[in-house]
């Protein structure tokens, strides 16, 4: 039995620690390049390599920890990830139905060529001429759906007839058909071939495979002759074919694109930093039950205020100013969750409303400071000088934002990991959380708890202020977060508000976050997808009875089989 | 400069403007009503406004392409409309499976749904204009306004004030204002509003009494989804005439706390979104002056605040007010004195709190307020006075008693505090002194009828109070 035991014991933390080292592999390996050689190349040289395999590494931990607390759990959240990704792809599916749109569109030219000598007359074309347009123009209000040219041709001739993209960026699919005086069709192409493209090269010389070539066709008799032109007709499987490898496209941006070079890791690393504080700061208030989204407006003191003093302390030494700056965005975020904490614990004010109202009031003074006392008067736009070298936070990888932060941001997983683990104060958080009513009942000071635990969640929310002003834009900007606060809530749900967990979450939320931004930029695809399926994450997380309600129906399915268990079930389902 | 903001608080034209930007909080807050009445409040009114706003926009500019410019422009907005409140209902109905069937907690998912409506929208615009600010490249329409018949101007001395008002409102307007009523007959005059008010109070004492407690819930869900989108209708399609990105600002949460404030019915919920409104209005009308435009921003989101505090505090002292009527002998009249001085003493405090918050700004930013030696002389004197006044009122908060125990300080001190707070008022008409000796005989006069003379000269009342 001991042995059973032991086995136990160590079994999931070797599992955890394999996973670690299998993701920090993983992200090396995307991150510096295929083979071992190459993989020692150029971590020779990177700058900071060591710095970047050590970030590494803490990433591959924070995986173990992942596994390591949640175990079973761990793969539900997998799971609703997967999920909400899934959702996610055919969000962006939908939103790429156009993709097809690209075989419409798009300037072309139609050319008749022969050998023959031209009749005179007068008709569109000559032999050898050519005349375009551009179809299906965007924002047109009639656009061209199909063009008609006339040639005048004599019996005999032979004549080729070329339709093509006009340029380089048209990527549109031609259809040509010759027709005779009376409107009958004589001939019709909608492809090229490479013999063709061999032969008419001079003409065809974009090489375009969606071009259409009607070749040495011989007309039957003399006459005005219509060349019609139009764009092939897009079917179903085409359009859906095209969704899907252009939102393929955009997902393989998404998913591997924060590991493509070290700037985008650094993006990614960054902001899963700002997170990794948020997500603590909500886990810490979820843990009271206390559905407090004040973390922004927290946030946006603790900038301003780390901002304010990193500007005017500058001519002092880093060893001052930092810890100096730091401790104030602490402060402040502490009381500027004081205030909803008394609001709820002593008045009864709704937490998520004060909050939601205070984050707002938080943001107007910060953009009044900025506007009014912190922007230079020359500046063209509403930002502070940059901060003095004394007053940012050193970076760790140079040239990216990647700075000592990290190592704040593991302190800070660890102080809340006690506090909320081990100390007198966590253990009533965590009573008042579980039923606020027995914890009354036990002896706890509940108003206490309640204000106490939103005072302290300012502090973390605090440090993610400081973080973001003297850490990563390294002057204050308008905007410094945009809706942080909701990341964090996500953040923590999905670490199921265990601060342990809560730098894997971050992570895997900020990774999503920083394929987004490259998903916009190469692939055209909104950001707010991420956003979409951060929605959907929260949905998945808190159906608790989700799992159960799909083994209900499977339940239901299976008894409407069996005739003897119908009877009673409607009886049932009628007392409902 | 002030003359023109006054005069344009008490015009004809700053009522209409009151009336305009309470409809996106009237209605939110009459789903709020009855989602909270049910027992499952709707958090996710917030993002079922900019789904509804955006739906109504989109529908409204394709109608004009489907049916032709013609036909376009007549049903678009109802086409809008319909399909803004179906998004709303669709919503509400997620909400409720989530939240009945699948047990998900009621605050997160509908914190979910506002993440959905404000990314979806954006998402959405971005794949339709290539905008992600505005949909400002839609030819979107309005909701038709109604234009009242002329011979209501023609009514001997209000006839042109009301005219002026009501004119011109839009539809959506005059919908809210009818749906207050609508959802107080509903709720109280309906056996579905019993039905929902017995859910929200105990709903296994009302599925014992056959009532089908959870389809209750899911058509109260539905109905504050529809009155909700409603209300984000009237944001894009009325107030403005375009969708911006998460152009509700917080008018979905602001409804959250709007019933509270109206004491719980229709009626109260639409006073306390007048009063919104006024702050809103008012929020735009002094963004004319010079000073920083973020201060008067700030005025709706601290009013919330304030409401959800006082109306706490009034809670509290009720009770209190309650427990020593128990203890105590007396006549009802002095009572009643009691009562409304202890409501007079929270919001005499409260009001301070602007003083506060202006002189925050005014230390924090002298130079948006014309420098430091303006900004700091006002800043300390609004600071001193706000917080003075927030001093000598917090004793008769914090001890109902005090009032009765010390009648003659209690007087003093509510007589200067409205005599403050008048007396700046009428300063905006009159010279300084004749501003001070107006608010003192206001104060003096306001003080009386509440009867608060009869607490000095009057009998004294017998408090059996034990420590």
């Amino acid at each position: 039995m001991s042995q059973v035991s032991a086995t136990r014991r160590l079994g999931l933390p070797t599992l955890a620690a394999l996973f670690a080292l299998l993701v920090a592999a993983f992200v090396n390996i995307r991150l510096f390049g295929g083979s071992l050689n190459d993989l020692i190349e150029r971590v020779a040289n990177t700058a900071d390599s060591a710095s970047i395999l050590f970030v590494n590494l803490l990433v591959g931990l924070s995986v173990g920890l992942f596994v390591w607390q949640l175990s079973w759990s761990a793969l539900r959240v997998v799971l609703t990830v997967i999920v909400a990704l899934l959702f996610g792809f055919l969000f962006t599916m939908s939103f790429n139905l156009d993709a097809a749109n690209q075989y419409i569109q798009g300037a072309f030219e139609v050319r008749v060529l022969s050998e023959a000598a031209p009749p005179e007359g007068d008709a569109d074309l000559a032999y050898g001429e050519e005349k375009g347009g551009e179809f299906n123009k965007p924002g047109v209000r009639n656009p061209l759906r199909e063009a008609e040219y006339t040639f005048l041709g004599s019996a005999n001739d032979v004549v080729s007839v070329l339709a093509y993209a006009a340029n380089r960026r048209s990527t549109v699919n031609l259809e040509v058909s010759l027709r005779d005086a009376q409107g009958a069709e004589l001939a019709s192409a909608n492809s090229v071939s490479e013999a063709q493209l061999a032969r008419f090269g001079d003409v065809l010389r974009f090489r375009n495979p969606n071009d259409a070539v009607i070749e040495d066709f011989t007309l039957p008799a003399d006459g005005l002759y219509t060349v019609h032109v139009r764009p092939e007709p897009l079917t179903t499987p085409i359009i859906l074919a095209e969704s899907f490898s252009a939102t393929r496209f955009a997902y393989e941006t998404f998913l591997l694109g924060a590991l493509g070079r070290v700037n985008r890791w650094a993006v990614w690393i960054q902001d899963a930093t700002t997170l990794i504080f948020v997500g603590l700061a909500i886990a810490i208030v979820f843990r009271a039950r206390q559905f407090s989204l004040g973390a922004e407006g927290q946030l946006y003191f603790g900038a301003l205020i780390s901002g304010v003093l990193a500007l005017n302390l500058g001519t002092f030494s880093p060893w001052l100013v930092i810890p100096v700056a730091i401790l104030s965005a602490m402060t402040a975020g502490f009381l500027w969750g004081l205030l909803p904490g008394m609001l709820k614990a002593y008045l009864g004010a709704n937490e998520l409303v004060s909050t939601l109202m205070l984050n707002t009031v938080a943001i107007r003074f910060y953009e009044l400071i900025l506007t009014f006392e912190l922007k230079p008067p020359t500046a063209g736009y509403i930002a502070s000088a940059p901060f003095p070298a004394n007053g940012q936070l050193p970076p760790l990888v140079a040239e990216t934002q990647v700075s000592i932060a990290i190592f704040m941001a593991m302190a800070a997983v660890l102080l809340v990991w006690l506090l909320i683990e081990r100390t007198p104060l966590g253990y009533e958080i965590r009573m008042v959380g579980s039923n606020a009513k027995f914890a009354a009942y036990g002896g706890v000071n509940t108003r206490r708890t309640i204000m106490l635990a939103m005072a302290v969640s300012g502090i973390v929310a605090g440090l993610a202020g400081a973080h973001l002003s003297m850490g990563i834009h390294r002057m204050l900007i308008i905007n410094i977060s945009l809706g942080l606060a909701f990341e964090g809530v996500v953040v923590a749900l999905l670490a199921r508000n265990n601060p342990l967990v809560i730098p894997f979450t971050a992570l895997l939320y900020a990774y999503l976050r920083a394929g987004a931004q490259f998903m916009e930029r190469d692939a055209n695809v909104s950001f707010e997808i991420v956003r979409i399926i951060q929605a959907i994450i929260i949905l998945l997380i808190t159906a608790e009875a989700l799992a159960a309600f799909f083994q209900v129906q499977r339940a239901a399915k299976r008894s409407a089989v069996s005739p003897s268990t119908d009877a009673p079930q409607k009886e049932a389902g009628a007392h409902v | 400069m002030f003359e023109n903001v006054v005069q344009g608080i008490f015009s004809a034209t700053f009522l209409a403007a009151i009336l305009r930007v309470a409809t996106p909080i009237l209605l939110p807050s009459l789903a709020a009503l009855i989602s909270d009445k049910a027992g499952v409040i709707h958090i996710g009114l917030e993002g079922t406004m900019l789904a509804a706003a955006f739906t109504g926009v989109a529908l409204s500019a394709y109608a004009q392409q489907w049916f032709g410019p013609e036909t376009g422009r007549m049903v678009g907005p109802w086409l809008g409309l319909v399909g803004g409140v179906a998004i709303g209902v669709l919503m509400a109905l997620l909400l409720g499976f989530l939240h009945l069937r699948l047990k998900a907690d009621l605050i997160l998912a509908g914190i979910a749904l506002n993440i959905l409506g404000s990314a979806g929208t954006v998402a959405i615009m971005f794949e339709l204009t290539g905008d992600r600010g505005s949909t400002s490249r839609l030819a979107s329409l309005t909701m038709p306004f109604i234009t009242l018949p002329t011979f209501i101007r023609d009514i001997p001395l209000i006839g042109g004030f009301i005219y002026d008002v009501f004119n011109n409102q839009s539809v959506m307007t005059w919908i809210a204002f009818i749906a207050v009523f609508v959802v107080w007959f509903m709720l109280y005059r309906t056996p579905f509003g019993l039905h929902l008010r017995a859910t929200g109070e105990n709903m296994a004492a009302a599925q014992s009494v056959g009532i089908r407690a959870i389809r209750t819930r899911y058509y109260a869900l539905m109905l504050s989804g529809a009155l909700a989108a409603m209300g984000g209708i009237h944001m894009s399609m009325g107030y403005l005439n375009m969708f911006q990105r998460d152009m509700t600002a917080g008018r979905g949460f602001i409804a959250l706390a709007t019933p509270l404030l109206g004491g719980g019915n229709p009626y109260g919920t639409a006073a306390a979104s007048l009063m919104f409104g006024f702050f809103d209005a008012f929020a735009i009308r002094i963004g004319t002056l010079q000073i920083p435009s973020q201060v008067p921003q700030m005025i709706p989101y601290v009013a919330t605040v304030m409401a959800l505090v006082i109306y706490a505090l009034q809670t509290r002292q009720t009770q209190r007010f309650r427990a020593l009527r128990a203890t105590g002998v007396g006549s009802a009249r002095t009572w009643r004195t009691l009562q409304s001085l202890s409501v007079l003493h929270v919001l005499l405090a409260m009001f301070a709190v602007i003083g506060v918050i202006l002189s925050v700004g005014l230390f924090a930013a002298p130079n948006g307020f014309g420098g430091l030696a303006v900004a700091y002389p006002w800043g300390a004197v609004i600071s001193l006075a706000s917080l003075m006044l927030i001093g000598v009122n917090w004793p008769f908060i914090a001890r109902l008693e005090r009032i009765l125990e010390q009648p003659i300080l209690s007087a003093a001190v509510t007589i200067s505090s409205l005599t403050i707070y008048l007396a700046l008022f009428l300063l905006l008409f009159f010279s300084p002194i004749a501003a001070l000796l107006g608010g003192l005989a206001l104060s003096l006069l306001l003080w009386a009828a509440l009867g608060g003379l009869g607490l000095i000269v009057g009998e004294k009342l017998k408090l059996h109070v034990s420590t």
